[in-house]
């Protein structure tokens, strides 16, 4: 028995970083393509919600029906603490849904979703939800600078069904060092000489996995591309052809180890076999995917992707928290109590409100409201809030103490199920104006004494027009 | 009729501003004397029985948690009953109340309510900016003080097509009025086309639909109207007043062009002093961003809802308008020293029925004005005390 995908899912950061904007900072010359940086309050985190709710999305599934959230990142917020659980509570699972945090390097994302696959084959799991994301931060000034991206894949399989099926995988190690993060270290490493890396580990590693695939005789790749040669030199060695994973690269650059998934889940918008090869860590490891017909959602990863919009290196390097202005207060001059975090974790994170059973206001936060707004009634059940509404009243605060960067929208919003909701808003508020369309998405606020603090902030959903429909 | 149980016989300020060569304790005293010396027939200050202190933030000079206790050392009557009164914004006001009542209850016969507030000790960064960004740990993030207001306006601009040379036009009455308030914190008049061209401070507002930040002090001696003659031959009454609370969050509001809390407010203390807004002669009312003045006319009921806007800039709210609003120049040229606020706004009312705000002097027909102020987060709490000459 194989498990068998259901539906996939995708998430780019919306800033692109050109290679050139970055070769001139350093007085390097040009370089080509561009990287995706993640916006002061994105992270690895926030792309796996936004891959992952589109991925359920697609497949037609309740978070509430997934058994197991298994996610790759070589970046988990929490270095130690509730990366896994934040996320999976962000998306709505089941408090009793298992899974695990794959993590230590970029092979982390081929990594979950061969546990996935495992447990569904298994039995102990019959839906699972497989993210790998990332949001790769190099050292300034180092050469892998210009080419550390950031985006998510996700991919929903399940026990029948379906419109794909994992097929085989083969995998090869070698413990020897290339990229290195240590304890502590916020800034990922290269380690190696490029020709002796090339010539010695990559290549070897790599190659060899594709050899075996190759008789499977897939019809697209997604292979590893991490300086933005490599992958074309091993497309060129083993005959795959342009893989689909080399737009990824071009778009987003590295995208750590989102990469393997992110570069083979657009390529399923159609029948045959699509062969993914994740690499990291010293270890290189190839998968099949066989596809019986379009798999959904695989057609609007390549739009997620392209989304993005170019800034400048200062403008990068301020959102990558590697330019601080003097004398600012990264963390929040009034942290809330602890005490206030776990009452509001879950709420927030699940975006929950309490609905009176004898008027049907919607008051939210629940832990705030006790009582209904409306008649003052004490009786209200927990609800999920409508994740869309349309703009009631905003503002855009141009004064504000750091960390905040002005210009700051922020809107109050009449959901679709009839809550009240005031929120920051994504981007500078250009556009905003009442009676806007908006859809809530998760994204990092603040962080409180070094903690990152996760909540919902609203984005506009562009018009028809906008998106060339 | 009205209430008049309880008589001021003495106000005072001291002038408003960024007093960096003032200790909250020198301005306490500084307002205290002035209430003092404005006593007709002389006032010993071993009189007062009890004080009411309102002071807001103290978080802003380092003496959260202390109540009310520095005040009584500062104005030499160490010993007397003291208790800090705080309820956001309109602090001062509700001291004066709760002041009202202690005279009216008979416990006391002479009360002191006395405001202060110190508001530039800080930088702009680490005061009230980022202070107001505490609460809630999502909902709260980024919210600075023109974020309680601002939303207010870009709906009611929405819905009734209030325009913001109509807000600006609030600014550049109440700056006139400053300008003839030898207290205000600015004594400069200044033009539409000056608020439309300031800086952009939290969409739609600008500078100058911003009250500053400002320090101060301001103070009243309240005493038991029987004993009112004592002390003048020219008292002022308290008439009525009234207090109501909202929901605090922006996102819980049942709408965004009303102050609930205020026209609550308002209703309660025109039935306690059995008038309604057409009795009332001048007004100052909560002005802290030009929006904000729009609104309380509106929900105090001196213009029909809706038409505060076109009511500011037809000049109904000038000195020669048909009511006028904020003759001491209100928050926005006077400033706001937040726990002051309320007790300076009642002394503007105090000349004004007395007949003692010289070039500001407005037509006291009816002989009643009325004080607001509205505050807290998202406005959630507002009181109105209205005053008479009337006996």
């Amino acid at each position: 028995m194989n498990a068998r995908l259901a539906a996939v899912g995708g998430a780019a950061p919306t800033h692109r970083l050109p290679a050139a904007a970055v070769g001139k900072a350093w007085g390097r010359g040009g370089g080509r393509g561009q990287a995706a940086v993640c916006a002061p309050d994105e992270d690895t985190l926030t792309l796996a919600w936004e891959a992952g709710t589109r991925a359920l999305d697609a497949a037609g599934i309740e978070p509430a029906a997934v058994d197991g959230l298994w996610w790759g990142t070589t970046r988990p917020p929490f270095a130690e603490g509730p990366s896994h659980a934040f996320l999976a509570g962000a998306l709505g699972l089941a408090a009793e849904s298992g899974g695990a945090l794959s993590s230590g390097s970029t092979h982390a994302g081929i990594d979950a979703l061969a546990a996935a696959s495992d447990a569904i084959v298994a039995g102990s799991a019959r839906v699972a939800l497989v993210i790998a994301s990332d949001a790769l931060r190099a050292g300034v000034g180092t050469a892998a600078e210009a080419r550390c991206g950031a985006g998510a894949a996700a991919l929903v399989l399940t026990a029948d069904g379906g419109a794909a099926s994992i097929g085989a995988r083969i995998t090869r190690h070698l413990p020897v060092v290339d990229r290195y993060r240590g304890d502590a270290e916020s800034d990922t490493r290269d380690l190696y000489d490029g020709r002796l890396f090339r010539e010695e580990i990559f290549l070897p590693l790599t190659s060899g996995v594709v050899e075996q695939l190759n008789a499977l005789d897939p019809r697209a790749w997604s292979l590893p591309d991490p300086d933005g040669r490599l992958g074309g030199t091993l497309a060129k060695q083993t005959g795959a052809g342009a893989p689909p994973s080399a737009e990824v690269y071009g778009e987003l650059g590295d995208t750590g180890a989102a990469a393997a998934l992110l570069g083979a889940v657009g390529a399923l918008d159609a029948a045959g076999t699509v062969g993914i090869v994740g690499y990291g860590g010293g270890r290189a490891t190839a998968i099949a995917i066989h596809a019986d017909r379009p798999v959904p959602g695989a057609t609007a990863v390549a739009r997620a992707i392209s989304e993005g919009e170019e800034i400048g290196y200062t403008e990068a390097l301020r959102a990558r928290g590697q330019l601080v202005a003097s004398g600012e207060t990264i963390p929040m001059g009034v942290p809330p109590e602890s005490a206030m975090f776990v009452r509001g974790a879950e709420e927030m994170l699940g975006l929950l409100g309490g609905r009176c059973v004898d008027c049907g206001t919607i008051s939210t936060p629940p832990s705030i409201h006790p009582h209904c707004i409306a008649c003052g009634g004490p009786k209200l059940e927990p609800v999920a809030l409508a994740r869309q509404g349309t703009v009631h009243t905003y503002v855009v605060n141009h004064t504000m103490p750091a960390p905040f960067v002005a210009p700051l929208p922020l809107a109050v919003l009449d959901l679709d199920d009839g809550a009240r909701l005031m929120l920051q808003v994504v981007g500078k508020g250009e556009q905003l104006a009442i009676g806007a369309k908006m859809r809530l998405v998760l994204r990092r606020y603040a962080y409180e004494r070094g903690v990152p603090v996760y909540g919902f902030k609203a984005k506009q959903v562009p018009s028809a027009a906008e998106v060339g429909q | 009729m009205s209430w008049n149980r309880v008589a001021v016989v003495g106000a005072g300020l001291i002038k408003m501003g960024e007093l960096f060569d003032q200790s909250y304790e020198q301005m306490a005293a500084g307002a205290f004397s002035a209430a003092v010396a404005s006593v007709d027939k002389g006032f010993e200050p071993e009189l007062v029985e009890a004080a009411f202190v309102a002071t807001q933030r103290g978080t802003l000079w380092g003496q959260e948690g202390i109540g009310g206790n520095t005040v009584p050392t500062a104005i030499g009557l160490t010993g007397i009953p003291c208790t800090r009164i705080e309820n956001a914004c309109p602090s001062g006001s509700d001291a004066f109340r709760v002041g009202a009542m202690a005279v009216a209850s008979g416990v006391h016969d002479v009360v002191l309510v006395i405001g202060v507030e110190k508001m530039r000790d800080k930088s702009t960064e680490e005061g009230l900016l980022s202070r107001a960004a505490a609460g809630h740990p999502i909902f709260t993030r980024g919210e600075t003080a023109p974020v309680l207001f601002a939303p207010f306006a870009t709906r009611h601009m929405a819905d009734f097509g209030t325009t913001r040379e109509m807000l600006a036009s609030v600014a550049v009455k109440n700056h006139y009025n400053g300008a003839r308030d030898p207290y205000a914190h600015f004594q400069n008049e200044i033009t539409v086309d000056d608020v439309l061209k300031s800086v952009p401070v939290c969409h739609p507002l600008h500078l100058l639909d911003c009250c500053p930040q400002t320090d101060g002090a301001a103070a009243v001696l309240l005493v038991n109207a029987e004993r009112a003659e004592e002390f003048t031959e020219r008292p002022v009454w308290v008439a009525g007043f009234g207090v109501a609370t909202d929901h605090p969050y922006l996102h819980e509001k049942s709408s965004f062009t009303e102050i609930k809390a205020t026209r609550l407010a308002a209703e309660r203390a025109y039935a306690m002093a059995g008038v309604g807004p057409g009795d009332i002669d001048c007004a100052e009312v909560h002005d802290c961003f030009t929006i904000t003045e729009i609104l309380d006319i509106e929900d105090l009921g001196f213009v029909e809802k809706g038409k505060g806007g076109p009511a500011s800039l037809e000049g109904e709210t000038a000195l020669d308008g048909r009511i006028p609003v904020n003759t001491s120049g209100g928050l926005l040229a006077k400033g706001h020293p937040i726990g002051a606020t309320g007790v300076a706004q009642i002394t503007e009312c105090w000349w004004q029925l007395r007949g003692d705000a010289g070039e500001r002097q407005i037509e006291t027909r009816h002989g009643f004005a009325l004080q607001h102020n509205a505050g807290g987060r998202g406005s959630g709490v507002a009181v109105v005390n209205i005053l008479t000459n009337r006996r």
